[in-house]
């Protein structure tokens, strides 16, 4: 089928042809090799309970039990579609349990960023057609593999751009990742992009630094680097929070943003805050309009409760304040649940492989592929339309999860 | 069937001004009185009781990606009104920016059946629908925004043909499955990302070169001619910038004589009279309604407390950021369509021009004389969120509670203002004209927003309380398609709303350039802006009601 819509990262592509044959599916030109991998999904999977194979009702009751069993639920992953996160929140809400995905770090450096002081951003479309300048800062967009052919071609609308592209932080490789030379790379560690935000908005609103240098970058590279900024017509500052994986990281966020703004008062700026794999930007959208926040929401007697800090995956599990795990990885089959003290049930691929086999495994059909769906792009303003390419007796996300919550209405406690 | 016996009608379609009289129900219409032989399955007494139509807003915030971006940037607003699962109820949050599932239930429980959401983006439709898939209990439609898209901005650039230009627009609605087509300050959107700051309706677009009065003429016309039922919606240039009165009377008059409706046009009758240089001008925007029988406007009342403004506008919101409380916000470019811009706001009776804003709502509903033509609106959440509505009520009816209000505001901004001398109190008649007769007319929604025989049988009960407010708020009997959703303002059955979408007819070979355009320029395919009609309902929408549009063609 031409222009399928591909959900396996947070630019969905919607122009893979995707091929299909007894086999299964295959993503054809021009597909990037992560689509190549993860296309091709096993028709068939098998349901274990503890490792053994198990009939899908027994895995559901099973699921069941233990999810009713369980004081406070962590239901996380939540790599899906919308359809998938709707069913996931209402499970939660059924049992009390809190949601974060599995991209949930990631996720929060970027809403306490935004929680904070709020952002100027733009999507994909106006970065292809305006962009005269790009700044990538502490990411090289090598996990989204077809960024700067999608996003960054040459034709605009507006006619042709002398797009200039300037790569702040260490250890990355546009050139690898993208055959692209950047016009100007100032290598610094990416603890320490905020800082260098900071001088860029002091210099910018006229104040002296008593420096030679800030983060180790020196101050005449700081003041040729600003005003590269300011001659731009429609700059984006591009960042990836996933790859911002030093402590307090928002705060570095927050500079990157804060410099935009300050940009704006003269010319025009945006930044691009890419994300969205594993379906983590319309999980977070679904948890939005649902409750109100973007994950990380325990449902309470009292209602939604949000806590960005402290409902998080890792501090959940290590703190036991959750005492069973649902993980949702319908996408990607390296995505599998963490090692923790509490049950855990898995909706998965089929060829998901467990080094430390779950109490109960379902195999889920995969959203864009084995049937239709929704998922939104990384700048949470286009949805796409999901195709279904094989069949499959696999259950989705949501009927498997509606299974368990059928169960859960007759499973003794 | 269904007989609701004695009750007080306010039925301004049929000219029903509180006549008793029993209304009959079935399968979920309003049907005519039946002969002896048939069976009454039930019956309600309404002796002394109000009865309406369910209510209509045309013009509410309610879903869409900017709601999103306000829920998620205000968690301290919903922390204060948190809702919990109850029942079919689910969980959510309400106040300025509430949760999809407790706008629905809140609509409902005031009176409301029907909700239109006036901004989705073409590239936001499929968000939009989804989100307004999980509005439960109220029927919804929404407006495609145009006028600040490229594609748009270089058909007229280029001189376009006009039919062109309604073939653009007449695919936009069926692809995005939109009720009417709204512009947002027109062209500016589009101007802001060329770095203009300001786009008057007479100025040439930095880029195109086209004015925005050129973009409402194509656009009121587009929308004339395909026979679309509601105006061009148009939220005009240089919102709540003093002195802006001066443009929407332009505005008005650019239409030329076709039909425009001025969207929250208490923000754009600004004058910059007196010390502070901000004045109302109010008087001068209601006579030239009053005297322009093509325009109609909703008001976009301003009322006082912690809300968010969310707008397309983008332009306008980054120029308002300065104003923020608490002290943060977001705009954004959006795919060479549109843009959107989110800046929480805390209005205060003290504040001088709050307040003034304030009256000049009020002022606005008093002074326009023709309530067919003037909607109840506080812009949902820009002026105040929905839920206010019971308040607003009281203000029209009410001059003494009104006057006592007025004793509380900012003692300058009520000096300014003329409200005190306005005697207008609303009848029942006229709040039923201007929330449900006259909405459903605008929209062309033939069944709905009247009792009439063959009206879906929304009909809501109130007792007649001489507190207007406590009326309004909490109605007696809900009925949405025939079934009780609501007793005593509290929502007793969980429905499902269809979606409305207006099908007109246009010629099919706008895809031609159009998808060259996608192919060449953006980031997605044509064919998944398109939203199907099977969407819909996995959108969540209970199902999809097609309105039939006749065309008249130049």
């Amino acid at each position: 089928m031409p222009d399928s819509c591909c959900p396996f990262c947070g630019l969905v592509c919607d122009d893979i042809r995707v091929a299909t044959d007894a086999t299964g599916a295959r993503a054809e030109s021009p597909a990037c090799a992560r689509a190549v991998r993860l296309f091709p999904v096993p028709a068939r999977g098998t349901a274990r309970i503890a490792g053994q194979a198990a009939e899908p009702a027994a895995a559901y009751r099973a699921a069941a039990a233990l999810l009713k069993r369980a004081q406070r639920p962590l239901i996380g992953g939540l790599a899906c579609d919308v359809t998938g996160h709707r069913a996931a929140l209402a499970l939660a809400e059924r049992t009390g349990g809190v949601v974060d995905h599995m991209n949930g770090a990631a996720q929060f450096r970027n809403w306490l960023a935004y929680q904070d002081g709020g952002w100027m951003t733009t999507t994909l479309s106006e970065v292809r057609n305006r962009a005269d300048l790009i700044v990538l800062a502490g990411t090289d967009t090598c996990r989204f593999p077809r960024f700067f052919e999608r996003c960054l071609a040459q034709e605009s609308q507006f006619g042709e751009l002398r797009r200039r592209l300037v790569v702040l932080g260490s250890g990355l490789s546009p050139e690898a990742a993208h055959s692209v030379s950047p016009d100007l790379a100032i290598p610094l560690q990416n603890a320490r992009l905020g800082e260098l935000c900071g001088a860029l908005r002091a210099r910018l609103a006229g104040r002296r630094l008593a420096a030679d240098s800030v983060a180790g970058v020196p101050m005449d590279q700081v003041d040729a680097l600003l005003e590269m900024l300011r001659a731009a017509r429609y700059g984006v500052l591009v960042w990836n929070a996933a790859e911002l994986t030093f402590p307090h990281a928002d705060l570095a966020i927050q500079a990157m943003v804060d410099l935009v703004k300050d940009l704006n008062q003269t010319t025009r700026w945006s930044g691009l805050p890419l994300g969205g794999n594993d379906g983590d930007t319309s999980a977070a959208q679904v948890c939005t309009w649902q409750a109100g926040y973007p994950l990380r929401t325990a449902f309470e007697a009292s209602g939604p409760h949000y806590q960005p800090l402290l409902f998080d995956t890792a501090r959940l599990l290590e703190t036991r304040e959750v005492d069973a795990l649902l993980w949702i990885a319908a996408l990607d089959p390296e995505r599998v649940p963490p090692a923790v003290a509490c049950p855990r049930i898995v909706l998965g691929r089929p060829d998901m492989v467990f080094a430390d086999p779950p109490d109960v495994f379902i195999p889920v059909a995969v959203p864009g592929v084995h049937h239709a769906g929704f998922m939104h792009r990384m700048d949470g303003v286009v949805a796409l339309p999901l195709q279904g390419h094989t069949p499959t007796e696999l259950p989705s996300v949501a009927q498997a999860l509606a299974a368990i919550q059928q169960e859960m209405n007759h499973v003794a406690t | 069937m269904l007989r609701l016996k004695g009750g007080r009608l306010y039925d301004p379609e049929h000219g029903v001004d509180g006549q008793v009289r029993d209304l009959y129900v079935e399968n979920g219409r309003i049907v005519a009185a039946p002969g002896p032989e048939t069976r009454i399955d039930s019956e309600i007494d309404l002796a002394g009781r109000v009865v309406m139509a369910g209510a209509i807003d045309l013009h509410t915030h309610i879903g869409g990606g900017k709601l999103n971006i306000a829920r998620a940037l205000l968690p301290e607003d919903h922390r204060a009104d948190t809702v919990p699962a109850m029942g079919d109820m689910h969980a959510g949050c309400g106040h300025a920016a509430p949760s999809t599932w407790t706008t629905g239930y809140r609509y409902a429980e005031m009176g409301y059946t029907a909700c239109f959401e006036p901004a989705m983006l073409p590239s936001n439709a499929r968000h939009a629908h989804l989100e307004m898939g999980d509005i439960p209990m109220v029927d919804k439609g929404a407006y495609a925004m145009l006028g600040s898209d490229d594609f748009f901005l270089r058909l007229l650039a280029s001189g376009s043909d006009q039919r062109l230009i309604n073939d653009y627009v007449g695919w936009t609605l069926d692809a995005t499955q939109a009720m009417a087509i709204k512009v947002v300050n027109p062209g500016a959107i589009s101007a802001f990302k060329f770095n203009a700051r300001n786009l008057d309706l007479d100025e040439a677009h930095p880029h195109y070169g086209v004015s925005p009065r050129q973009v409402i003429q194509a656009l009121a016309r587009a929308v004339h001619e395909l026979g679309v039922a509601h105006p061009l919606h148009v939220h005009a240039s240089n919102l709540g910038i003093p002195g802006n009165a001066d443009s929407t009377l332009a505005t008005m008059a650019a239409a030329e004589g076709l039909p425009i409706h001025l969207t929250h046009i208490q923000f754009h009758s600004y004058g910059t009279e007196g010390e502070r240089k901000f004045s109302s001008e109010a008087e001068r925007i209601a006579d030239a309604i009053n005297r322009m029988s093509n325009v109609s406007a909703d008001v976009g009342q301003v009322l006082f407390g912690q809300t968010v403004t969310a707008s397309g506008d983008n332009m306008s919101q980054h120029r308002n950021h300065r104003h923020a409380s608490p002290d943060k916000w977001v705009t954004m470019d959006i795919e060479c369509d549109a843009g959107c811009g989110v800046v929480p706001f805390k209005y205060k009776d003290k504040n001088f021009v709050n307040a003034l804003q304030w009256a000049i709502g009020l002022e606005l509903f008093l002074r326009v004389s023709d309530p067919w033509r003037i909607f109840l609106t506080t812009d949902h959440p820009n002026g105040a969120p929905f839920t206010s509505y019971p308040h607003l009520i009281r203000l029209l009816m009410d001059r003494g509670f009104r006057n006592a209000k007025l004793d509380e505001i900012n003692a300058e901004a009520a000096a300014h203002s003329q409200l005190r001398s306005l005697e207008r109190e609303y009848s029942l008649y006229e709040i039923a004209i201007m929330t449900r007769a006259a909405p459903a007319r605008s929209l062309g929604l033939s069944d709905h927003g009247h009792l009439g025989v063959g009206a879906a049988a929304n009909i809501v009960v109130y007792h007649d309380d001489a507190n207007r407010e406590a009326m309004f708020e909490k109605p007696e009997y809900v009925f949405k398609d025939g079934q009780i959703i609501v007793r005593d303002g509290r929502v007793v059955k969980v429905v499902n709303g269809a979606q409305h979408a207006v099908k007109p007819e246009y010629d099919k070979a706008i895809e031609k350039p159009l998808k060259e355009y996608y192919d060449r320029y953006m980031t997605v395919k044509m064919e998944h802006i398109r939203v199907s009609d099977d969407e819909i309902c996995a959108c969540g929408a209970s199902k999809l009601i097609p309105h039939q549009c006749t065309g008249r063609r130049a």
